[in-house]
């Protein structure tokens, strides 16, 4: 009786198949966008809602800046506070894109009557873009191969450590919507090939634009874009579809992208834009060639004008190409795009590039750490997609190859290369899958063939058909479905421990494990920037060496020497000199760049590594780079760096030796050791009684990991 | 009268003196044609010396010389070793030098770059006090003896020598070298001729291709190179090239063992690199074979064997690249279930 109610109940809810389908996919696409967000929240749950590391900071500050002053004023930024006396001009320097639109969010939720502070809003952009990745990701893998490859393409995108290296919640950088943009414009573009349709074109034409607006990383499409084409062209792939496509998206995004100041003519002027415009001129040759085609009927007729055509154009392309290298209006390319081809060259050349870390050359673990099994589906999915090929296919595959190659030069680009690696991963996957369920649920009369993973299944089954049906065939494909859930599971398991312990650290707050297991949090760098925030007058001039330029500005909100924008090596090495020189000489260089107030990082009471005095020697060697005064020897002993009674006598007087050990003598810092002992370098410190002259101590933190120094006025004059 | 002869001895003191530094200036300036005659028969504009030419123009001039003399240490028997790198300091030199030479129009005679060979010049190798290899000295205008005078360039340098070379000569001798000139990889004349080649071929590719009849419009040739390009990436081939990482390494403590795996994140070995590199793509290719060649095998036996042998390698390599990576990383990953289930 109950029975028959509830089913009546029911009986309006009763969903077709199909309706069930979207049901649990819609729900599934839910689920991962949450998943999405909430798996980048690590950070926030273990510290709190707060920026991290040091080029966030900028961003956060010229986000601050944006909401306060209003569009124009920020478009016309000349920031007076970093680089004192010279100043920055800003609007005119960074990709826009990321501030724009966290003050977009900004303002819309203010709309909706949500007053949260602008932080917060920076905090969580990058994991709300990662969630909208996701959703871009199913699209284009419903585009490539079919809505089941989507939806694994957006779970294993989700989680995949190569992404959440740069969109935890805190990381607040120009990646965290330029993967978004990167990934959307892609896929529009493959949509307006496959659809030809001038709508679609247009679409992927904007798509361009915010990826412009938002990172330098936009080089990379509009070689990728081109390089599709041309391989299209080359296979005989060439269609009306394609022509409309590439035509609408080039011009309009080429139109789109001038209108950013940081890009302006460069799009139509520098090297590494040249492939997308001989590209264009190629397909209207093209076009022309085909127009002539269908006009002429006779075949060989056709064919001397095809090669005096070809020949004219590769001639005038050429002769264009060396008019305008030969007379500056093309300049040639850059060094980093140079890097990316000739990758030894950047060794060779230029020392800059090659000593930053995230420029180093790719090792396999790094690999296996930010992709796991993905790694091993990849060539998988490079078969099945060569396998059924179409347009969508040829570009994910040449998405793929070309990421992976720079992947393998440089560890940074790893993150270009997780979406394209994701998808065509989630092809093989999607298909294993699919053919193994198909065993599952078929009929034991339909004759099937040993081949339980393949594609081909359906045609090798018509092939044939005389063959038995085999014994164990249910029972092998149920067990290698267990098996891919299992390695599936990994994955996750591999993703949540690697999220987990290796990218949620904001490094502005440390945490150690105390004696007892427990974690101790050192929030020294925020305690000091509020000092000096609460504590200075509002124009001091803060010293320090170039990695906190950023976050004294941002959170002290005073005005920096050098900040991590490195664009004045002259100005730096100022500053290494002073750290590097004695109190009386580097007191005469502080006077000169109005410096108020000196600040170092020392480590030597937490023994936090990585600090000013392990950082001493490139400040010397950038120092002495510009000022030969300053020799690295000289601060060397038998080409050894010390701290102890060993150091050599020109580090143990130097500013930054006497800044980070002031008073440090007196103190103990580990049982059973004498006092003065260094934890981070593990010795007794050389020189005990330091006596500054011309400068004092202000304020240092309760781990003493900053320590700040007020600049005294000269003295009186008799 | 006595008074016209004191003058006289002046004046012919004079003349005399006057002549002797007229003499002294054409000695000097005989010795810079000298050098920059040697210098135009070279065709870097390195000048060999000899241990006759050291002593012409360092050993038995009179201080102050007119000119510098930087000087590299060269031997012939040693260019086979190749942790010394000297064939490739050798070249970063005379690249340094006929830079130096060209962005001063040949005309500058202040310093002249040159390089002395062991065997010919031995003494001059004790001269110098010179027992090691690579070694740049810089000989000044005052440096009278060449084992105290003259300084020598930091070993540290010459990892990268064009550009501490610079350095080195800008911050001792006060004269700016300027903008290296590297030799392009395709000369001008190969230029011309490769765009001449690309005019011709271009008509005719033009034509295969709107035909449809290369070896492009065959996937398989695409399927190989992607697979090929795939490798090369995973392997960490690049890390390889770039870094000229050995294949191997030798065991300090027992030299007839070879190390192939090194321990440490963010550095790998050649070998170590190739092999886990094949592990990651015998999955792919093994459910290739599987799909594309075992299901044309007749035999039910040999086909099921086929099946079994792929999916315990395909696990192997799965388990044993997970292996590696933890014992190379040291990390030790585990996943966040709640604590009872342990």
């Amino acid at each position: 009786m109950s029975n028959s109610s509830t089913s009546d109940l029911l009986k309006p809810f009763k969903l077709k198949t199909k309706q069930q389908e979207l049901l649990i996919r819609v729900s599934i696409l839910c689920l991962v966008y949450i998943l999405a967000f909430i798996t980048r929240l690590f950070s926030v749950l273990r510290y709190e809602s707060m920026i991290h590391e040091f080029d966030p900071y900028f961003n956060y500050r010229t986000t601050l800046y944006l909401t306060q002053h209003g569009f124009y004023d920020f478009w016309n930024w000349f920031d007076y506070e970093s680089w004192y006396p010279l100043g920055r001009i800003v609007g005119g320097t960074l990709y826009p894109g990321l501030m724009v639109t966290a003050a977009l969010i900004y303002r819309l939720l203010h709309f909706l009557r949500f007053a949260v502070h602008i932080r917060e809003v920076c905090v969580l952009t990058a994991p709300f873009f990662a969630s909208n990745t996701t959703l871009v990701a199913y699209f284009f893998g419903k585009e490539i191969w079919d809505s089941g490859a989507g939806l694994v393409a957006a779970i294993l995108i989700a989680v995949c450590p190569g992404y959440i290296s740069r969109s935890v919640a805190g990381s607040y950088d120009n990646e965290g919507v330029a993967i978004f943009a990167l990934l959307f414009t892609f896929y529009l573009f493959v949509k307006a090939v496959n659809k030809g349709s001038l709508a679609w074109g247009l679409a992927s034409a904007f798509g361009y634009f915010y990826m412009v607006s938002a990172w330098g990383g936009y080089v990379f499409i509009i070689n990728l874009i081109p390089l599709y084409v041309l391989v299209l062209l080359i296979t005989g792939r060439y269609s009306m579809r394609l022509y409309v496509a590439y035509n609408c998206m080039y011009i309009l995004g080429m139109l789109l992208a001038m209108q950013i100041r940081f890009v302006g003519f460069q799009h139509v002027q520098s090297g590494e834009h040249m492939a997308a415009m001989g590209v264009f001129f190629l397909m209207q040759v093209f076009y022309f060639l085909d127009w002539v085609k269908h006009m002429l009927s006779d075949t060989k007729l056709f064919q001397e004008f095809l090669s005096i055509t070809v020949t004219c154009a590769v001639a005038a392309g050429g002769i264009a190409l060396g008019v305008g290298m030969a007379s500056g209006y093309i300049s040639p390319w850059t060094g980093r795009f140079y890097s990316l081809l000739d990758p030894t060259y950047a060794k060779d050349h230029i020392p800059i590039i090659a000593s930053v870390s995230e420029h180093q050359p790719t090792a396999w673990s790094s690999f296996m750490f930010d992709f796991h099994i993905l790694l091993f589906l990849f060539p998988a999915g490079l078969y099945f997609c060569f396998k059924r090929l179409s347009d969508a296919t040829i570009f994910i595959v040449m998405y793929g190859l070309t990421s992976m190659y720079f992947a393998g030069v440089m560890v940074r680009l790893i993150l270009v290369a997780t979406p394209a690696v994701c998808l065509i991963s989630a092809i093989a996957v999607s298909a294993t899958v699919k053919n193994l369920t198909v065993l599952l649920r078929s009929k034991n009369k339909v004759a099937q063939i040993g081949s339980t993973k393949g594609t081909s299944s359906a045609k090798a089954s018509s092939k044939a058909s005389l063959d038995q049906s085999q014994p164990f065939q249910k029972n092998g494909a149920m067990a290698l479905l267990f098996g891919a859930f299992y390695l599936l599971s990994r994955y996750a398991t591999h993703c949540t421990w690697v999220t987990s312990e290796a990218y949620s650290s904001p490094s502005i707050v440390l945490a150690a494990r105390g004696a007892h297991g427990n974690r101790v949090i050192f929030d020294d760098y925020r305690e000091a920037y509020f000092w000096l925030r609460q504590n200075t007058p509002p124009d001091a001039k803060v010293m320090s060496w170039w990695d906190y330029g950023y976050q004294i500005t941002a959170m002290g909100n005073r005005t920096v020497i050098v900040d991590n924008n490195t664009w004045n090596n002259t100005h730096i090495a100022t500053v290494g000199r002073a750290m590097s020189s004695y109190e009386d000489e580097a007191y005469e260089i502080i006077r000169s760049l109005d410096v108020d107030y000196v600040l170092v990082v020392f480590g030597g009471v937490t023994g936090y590594s990585s600090d000013d005095i392990n950082k001493f020697l490139w400040m010397v060697r950038i120092g002495g780079g510009v000022f030969p005064v300053i020799k690295e020897p000289d601060y060397l002993v038998n080409g050894e760096y010390r701290v102890d009674k060993g150091a050599a006598p020109k580090m143990l007087n130097c500013l930054m030796y006497k800044l980070s050990y002031y008073r440090f003598g007196e103190m103990m810092t580990e049982y059973g050791k004498p006092p003065g002992y260094d934890r981070a370098r593990g010795v007794e410190i050389g020189n005990k009684d330091i006596k500054l002259e011309h400068l004092e101590e202000a304020f240092t933190t309760s781990n003493w990991i900053v320590r700040i120094y007020k600049v005294k006025p000269p003295n009186n004059r008799w | 009268m006595a008074i016209s002869y004191i003058l006289l001895f002046i004046l012919s003191f004079i003349s005399i003196s006057r002549f002797l530094v007229i003499s002294k200036a054409g000695a000097e300036s005989e010795l810079v044609a000298d050098l920059l005659t040697l210098q135009s028969q070279s065709e870097s504009g390195v000048i060999h010396l000899n241990d006759r030419t050291v002593s012409k123009f360092i050993t038995s001039t009179k201080t102050p010389r007119p000119y510098s003399l930087l000087i590299f240490f060269d031997a012939i028997p040693l260019h086979d070793k190749s942790d010394l790198r000297l064939p490739v300091l050798v070249h970063d030199f005379a690249l340094v030098a006929s830079s130096f030479i060209a962005n001063h129009n040949g005309s500058n005679t202040k310093l002249f770059f040159c390089d002395l060979e062991f065997r010919e010049s031995q003494s001059s190798f004790k001269l110098f006090d010179v027992n090691s290899l690579p070694n740049i000295y810089l000989v000044g205008p005052d440096a009278e003896s060449l084992k105290d005078d003259t300084d020598q360039m930091e070993q540290s340098g010459f990892t990268r020598l064009t550009e501490s070379l610079v350095e080195f000569i800008e911050s001792r001798t006060q004269l700016t070298v300027g903008p290296i000139h590297h030799s392009p990889i395709i000369s001008k004349k190969q230029m011309v001729l490769i765009i001449g080649f690309l005019l011709i071929w271009s008509p005719f590719a033009a034509r295969k291709i709107f035909a449809g009849e290369t070896m492009f419009h065959n996937p398989r040739i695409w399927l190989s190179g992607a697979i090929f390009v795939y490798f090369f990436s995973v392997s960490g081939a690049m890390h390889i090239i770039i870094r000229k990482m050995p294949m191997f390494l030798m065991d300090r403590e027992d030299p007839n063992k070879l190390i192939f795996f090194y321990q440490g994140t963010g550095v790998q070995l050649g070998l170590e690199g190739f092999m886990v590199g094949f592990l990651y793509t015998i999955v792919g290719l093994l459910l290739a074979v599987v799909t594309h060649v075992l299901v044309y095998v007749k035999d039910l036996k040999t086909k099921r064997i086929g099946m079994l042998f792929s999916v315990f390698v395909s696990f192997w390599a799965v388990k044993q690249v997970i292996f590696l990576d933890n014992w190379k990383t040291r990390y030790a990953i585990h996943g966040f279930w709640p604590s009872r289930w342990n």
